[in-house]
């Protein structure tokens, strides 16, 4: 049973079935993309009881590669993907998706699960840009706004690759080998490249703009495709490069967790908010996988948490994306302060878009609760720059994203389903949609309550529950510390409302700064360039004439440098070389 | 028997040139038949000579009754062939030019034919002094020939060339002298074992000897610095003319420094005396570079490639002075090729100025449309000339490049790679001005009416006139630009002879004549190995 289904490479699968998408009717072809996703998911849990190892490994342009490495990594990434990739399908089949956009995401879901799968470099590099590629073909095609910052998506993603291009090909002349089995992570010569080309995919602060930037744009279906598979994939394929962590990754992740945090707290669009969410969250897995360098077993916990955590958000952030959705697509509205009052009309979308929210806030009860607890415990074991309460930086970083994270829920909340009477009275969501937010969200629950569950398909499952290590999430200490987010979260939404509203309109994120200077220094290179190679065409040109000029008028050129003579050989002239000629041979000739 | 055939090669062309004369007290037109049959008699003779020297090895034979070393000796081997085919197949190819493009009259055919004969002589004797005389008729023949046309400026040309050839001469004769002194023999094979037991690579008589026969021989290479008679002579002949001798003259030169440089003198004496070789060189390099830069710089089409010849000429000494067995192979595949490739230059020219009345490089514009034929065939030996691959051109100089670099490699002596730098930036040099060529043939002209794109003028003729005052116009206040942007399209000129089956407005036979010779360049390219076989018994002869 292995062997055969070892040896179907599921994205090969995905992008036939992402062609039966543009060819069959629009039922069917849903239903091969459904059916694809869904061995995807099927194939990953199946593998997962003894069907790991290097699959389809071999050589590739004479470099030994693994198309298809299973092992306990890239299996909970093929579960989750296979998994929601198959609830954002029959969204999308609900969501009135065109054709070309549920075929762009199936061929942009293969791409991530042949990244998932890579059991080298080389082919990882392959998959990664053919990701950049697919993911920018699914925001063009909603055309209008999404082309200028799909643009700029491509841009940001060409330049990401070409960082990790260039990192693996240094690890490559250092290391001698593409394969991950040969050495931990990328070689140390390439780390920064590779850590500046991954941290473009993960939203690192700086190189996030993109995020909030494309995320909003395209097709609302597109959204919850793109909202999960970019940014996780990047997460795991940071952990294959520093699977050792390192406090820097942590301590990014912290700031990027209150950074996320603090800006969807100034948005007004909906899918905007998400979006810098998407940065918060992607802060808390990194922290997680930062943390590894901590002494065993905390390290493993700490990875373990982050990986739980990317697993979870897979699930919530697409649950949230597509509640909110629903919403755009059912009131063509896309600024909350223009909805209210939709929890009455849209009771499904306001239930699941709950779930969601709990979810990520990490309410217990729901599966983010579990992770968020779990990095959260193992940044309490870092005592740099101690504050408050005994506790180091990093954890407090990551409380005041928790915090951030709540009031920016209860605000998105507040605005889209109560605040004020309801002007808009649109239908609930389609039967396809509930289905795929019920898929989502159901998980969602299921693992916040079954957390064994969870844990079971988390790497190093011995170690977590094993004797040393503490892992009790309903314990009171975590109940207190979720309670006290709570009530900070609705104190703080309350009390700083206007303050923040205010904000919201004065404070600019750096992409006010980089795409300007960056726009103005690519012109001004091009400028540069263009100029200096016309001065050297002039020049070049220039003596080229002159020396023709010479060439064809020796005769005025001697006169205008002052020198009038015949410069012919005459007959005269002729016999005087030729009889020097024949002395300075014979002078040469004889006395040598 | 069959040596007798060396006598009778050199005694048809030369009783054929009294013919003319003789047959001219009766007859008009006399010359013409009589230089063809004789030229196809020389022909002929040649393909025996060949055949008996592929047979049998070299060929000699004595004159009269003595016994060489005293008489006079005839010798054919496999180098005196190759040129030899040369000579025969570029005088009967050309006769057919010669008879539309003029100069007429039968004193002309009887300079042509002793010039043949000459050249004959020149390449089959095997005597110093008979190589003098032989010399001398080539001269003579050939200052008459280029002033055969009457004109105040070919007869300046003429003059120059008979002053300075014959001062030339004289240092061969000199230099024969000295050799005589130092050997007490003229035969060159004599001279060669003599040289040894009578005198020594060392000798200053020798050297001197040496010295004078190569600046006499190198005046009639014409080699930078002593070549100003030639681009004046080439481009003054009338065209006919321009073509044999532009073809044969030099190379038959060359042929004789070769001969006299490795038969008389032997590579020992050139390995003996560095600083023999490395003047040679350095001579050898100015003449290319110079060569090469002067004809970049023309603008009238035959005294650019007269140019062009000053620099193939600098590879061929080079090619001697390196004296390694590549070198002297390319020297002489490029002595034959380069013959053949100017011959079919010289004929293109000619042929344009004939039907067209172009002499300038910026006449020829649009020249692929109104003569398509000509024109390619003079741009396949163009690119020939600049040496891409298939032509017998880039055999020549690839082996005297490689044959630099490999004495450079064996000696380290860095005149060698100095020698094949020079020969690559001259390359540079002959695509430069083979490219302006093959520029106006093929993209010059756009938009002139009558040119490309200019099928809108046909419909209205009253236009014509208009769009002549309005180009005048320009050309007026528009300075050198204009005189060659604004040049019409090639147009024939009135009575240039029509063909039924090309467009091209020239002779025929001499269009077929040049074709031939443009794929000829490009077959012997292909036979390179065939070459190399034919030359190898000569050159194992000189290198044992």
């Amino acid at each position: 049973m292995n062997s055969i289904l070892t040896s179907v490479p599921p994205y090969v699968l995905l992008a036939f079935a992402a062609l039966a998408v543009l060819a069959l009717p629009r039922r069917l072809g849903h239903a091969a993309a459904a059916l694809a996703t869904t061995f995807t998911f099927a194939q990953a849990v199946l593998l997962g009881d003894g069907g790991t190892g290097a699959h389809l490994a071999t050589q590739f342009l004479g470099f030994d590669v693994v198309w298809f490495n299973v092992d306990q990594f890239s299996l909970l990434m093929g579960v989750v993907v296979g998994f929601l990739a198959t609830a954002a399908v029959l969204y999308a089949y609900g969501t009135e998706a065109p054709t070309w956009v549920t075929s762009f995401a199936l061929i942009y879901v293969a791409t991530t699960v042949g990244t998932i799968y890579a059991g080298d470099w080389l082919t990882l590099i392959f998959f990664w840009e053919l990701m950049a590629v697919t993911s920018t073909l699914l925001v063009w095609q909603y055309g209008g706004a999404a082309v200028r910052a799909g643009y700029r998506y491509a841009l940001f993603h060409g330049i990401g690759g070409t960082f990790l291009l260039g990192a693996v090909v240094v690890h490559f002349a250092n290391a001698g080998t593409f394969l991950f089995s040969a050495t931990t992570g990328i070689h140390a010569s390439a780390a920064l490249l590779a850590a500046i080309g991954i941290g473009v995919n993960c939203g690192f602060i700086f190189l996030h703009t993109w995020l909030p930037d494309t995320y909003p744009r395209p097709h609302v279906a597109a959204s919850v495709f793109l909202s999960v598979f970019t940014t996780k994939t990047a997460v795991y394929v940071m952990y294959r490069a520093f699977p050792e962590g390192g406090m820097w990754l942590a301590y990014l992740g912290g700031f990027m967790a209150v950074y996320g945090a603090f800006f969807a707290l100034l948005q007004y669009d909906p899918r905007r908010l998400l979006s810098y969410h998407i940065q918060a969250q992607v802060g808390y897995m990194l922290a997680g996988l930062g943390l590894a360098t901590l002494a065993a077993p905390s390290g493993e916990f700490a990875v373990t948490g982050g990986f739980a955590h990317l697993f979870n958000n897979v699930l919530y952030k697409s649950l949230l994306f597509m509640a909110v959705g629903v919403v755009i697509y059912r009131t063509g509205v896309e600024d909350i302060r223009e909805m209210g009052g939709l929890w009455r009309v849209m009771p499904v979308t306001f239930l699941v878009y709950v779930v969601g929210a709990a979810s990520i806030t990490a309410v217990p009860g729901f599966n983010g609760f579990i992770s968020k607890g779990m990095v959260i415990d193992s940044a309490h074991e870092v005592h740099n720059y101690v504050l408050l309460l005994d506790s180091g930086l990093l954890w407090w970083l990551l409380i005041l994203g928790g915090v951030g994270t709540f009031m920016s829920f209860i605000k998105l909340g507040y605005y889209m389903f109560f605040h004020g009477s309801a002007t808009l009275t649109p239908k609930d969501a389609t039967p396809f949609q509930t289905a795929g937010m019920v898929l989502a969200g159901g998980a969602c629950v299921f693992f916040g309550v079954f957390y064994y569950q969870l844990i079971e398909l988390m790497p190093f499952t011995e170690i977590i529950l094993g004797e040393d290590v503490y892992f009790k999430p309903y314990s009171t200490s975590h109940l207190t510390e979720s309670a006290a987010l709570l009530v900070t979260g609705f104190v703080g939404f309350f009390t700083l409302k206007r303050p923040l509203g205010w904000l919201a309109h004065r404070m600019p994120d750096v992409d006010a700064v980089t795409y300007p200077a960056v726009f103005y220094l690519a012109r001004g290179s091009i400028w540069g360039v263009t100029e200096l190679w016309a001065a050297v065409d002039r020049a070049v040109m220039g003596t080229i004439a002159t020396a023709e000029w010479t060439g064809m008028h020796p005769r005025e050129a001697l006169a205008r440098a002052g020198v009038d003579v015949e410069i012919r050989t005459g007959i005269g002239r002729s016999v005087l070389f030729l009889t020097l000629t024949a002395g300075v041979a014979l002078f040469v000739f004889v006395l040598s | 028997m069959s040596d007798v055939l060396l006598p009778v090669a050199i005694t048809v062309p030369l009783v054929a040139a009294t013919l003319p004369l003789a047959l001219g007290l009766k007859y008009e037109s006399a010359g013409w038949p009589v230089a063809a049959v004789a030229t196809t008699a020389l022909a002929g003779l040649t393909g025996a000579i060949g055949l008996e020297v592929a047979r049998g090895g070299a060929l000699s034979h004595a004159l009269g009754t003595y016994e060489p070393p005293v008489g006079i000796e005839l010798v054919a081997d496999e180098l005196s062939v190759a040129v030899l085919a040369l000579v025969a197949v570029v005088s009967l190819a050309t006769l057919a030019f010669a008879r539309v493009a003029g100069p007429r009259g039968n004193s002309f055919y009887s300079g042509y034919l002793l010039l043949v004969g000459g050249l004959t002589g020149l390449v089959l004797t095997g005597d110093l002094f008979n190589m003098f005389v032989f010399l001398e008729i080539v001269g003579i023949s050939t200052y008459a020939l280029i002033a055969a046309d009457r004109s105040g400026a070919s007869a300046y040309a003429s003059l120059k060339y008979l002053v300075v050839g014959t001062v030339g001469a004289s240092l061969y004769l000199l230099g024969v002298g000295y050799a005589f002194l130092a050997t007490g023999t003229l035969n060159m094979l004599d001279m060669q074992v003599q040289i040894v037991e009578q005198a020594s690579y060392a000798d200053p008589l020798i050297r001197a000897s040496y010295a004078l026969i190569v600046a006499g021989l190198g005046l009639k290479v014409a080699v930078f610095p002593i070549h100003a008679w030639q681009p004046d002579a080439y481009q003054r002949a009338p065209d006919a003319v321009t073509t044999i001798v532009a073809a044969l003259v030099s190379t038959a030169s060359a042929y004789a420094l070769m001969r006299v440089s490795y038969t008389v003198f032997t590579v020992d004496f050139l390995a003996a005396n560095d600083a023999i070789t490395t003047g040679m060189l350095i001579v050898a390099g100015a003449s290319i570079l110079a060569g090469s830069a002067l004809a970049a710089m023309q603008s009238d089409l035959k005294r650019m490639f007269a140019y062009s010849s000053v620099a193939q000429f600098g590879m061929i000494v080079a090619a001697i002075a390196l004296a390694n067995e590549t070198a002297l192979l390319g020297g002489i595949v490029h002595l034959v090729g380069h013959g053949l490739l100017k011959f079919g230059l010289f004929l293109g020219i000619g042929l344009l100025a004939l039907g067209y009345g172009a002499r300038e490089l910026d006449d020829l514009a649009s020249a692929a449309r109104s003569a398509p034929y000509t024109a390619g065939a003079v741009a396949l030996l163009g690119l020939g000339l600049v040496g891409i691959p298939p032509s017998i051109g880039f055999l020549g100089k690839w082996y005297i490049g490689v044959g630099a670099v490999e004495s450079s490699m064996a000696g380290g002596d860095p005149a060698g790679i100095g020698i094949a730098a020079v020969i690559f930036v001259s390359t540079l040099f002959t695509l430069s001005y083979v490219a302006r060529v093959i520029e106006r043939f093929y993209f010059a002209g756009v938009g002139l009416p009558g040119g490309h794109g200019a099928e809108h003028d046909e419909s209205g003729h009253g236009d014509v006139g208009g769009h002549d005052d309005a180009d005048r116009g320009v050309a007026a206040d528009g300075g050198r630009e204009s005189a060659t942007g604004d040049d019409g399209p090639l147009t024939p000129v009135e009575g240039a002879p029509r063909s039924r089956l090309v467009p091209d407005r020239v002779p025929p036979a001499s269009l077929a004549i040049l074709i031939l010779a443009a794929f000829t360049t490009i077959a012997l390219g292909f036979g390179g190995y065939a070459l190399f076989e034919w030359f190898d018994p000569y050159l194992t002869e000189v290198f044992a």
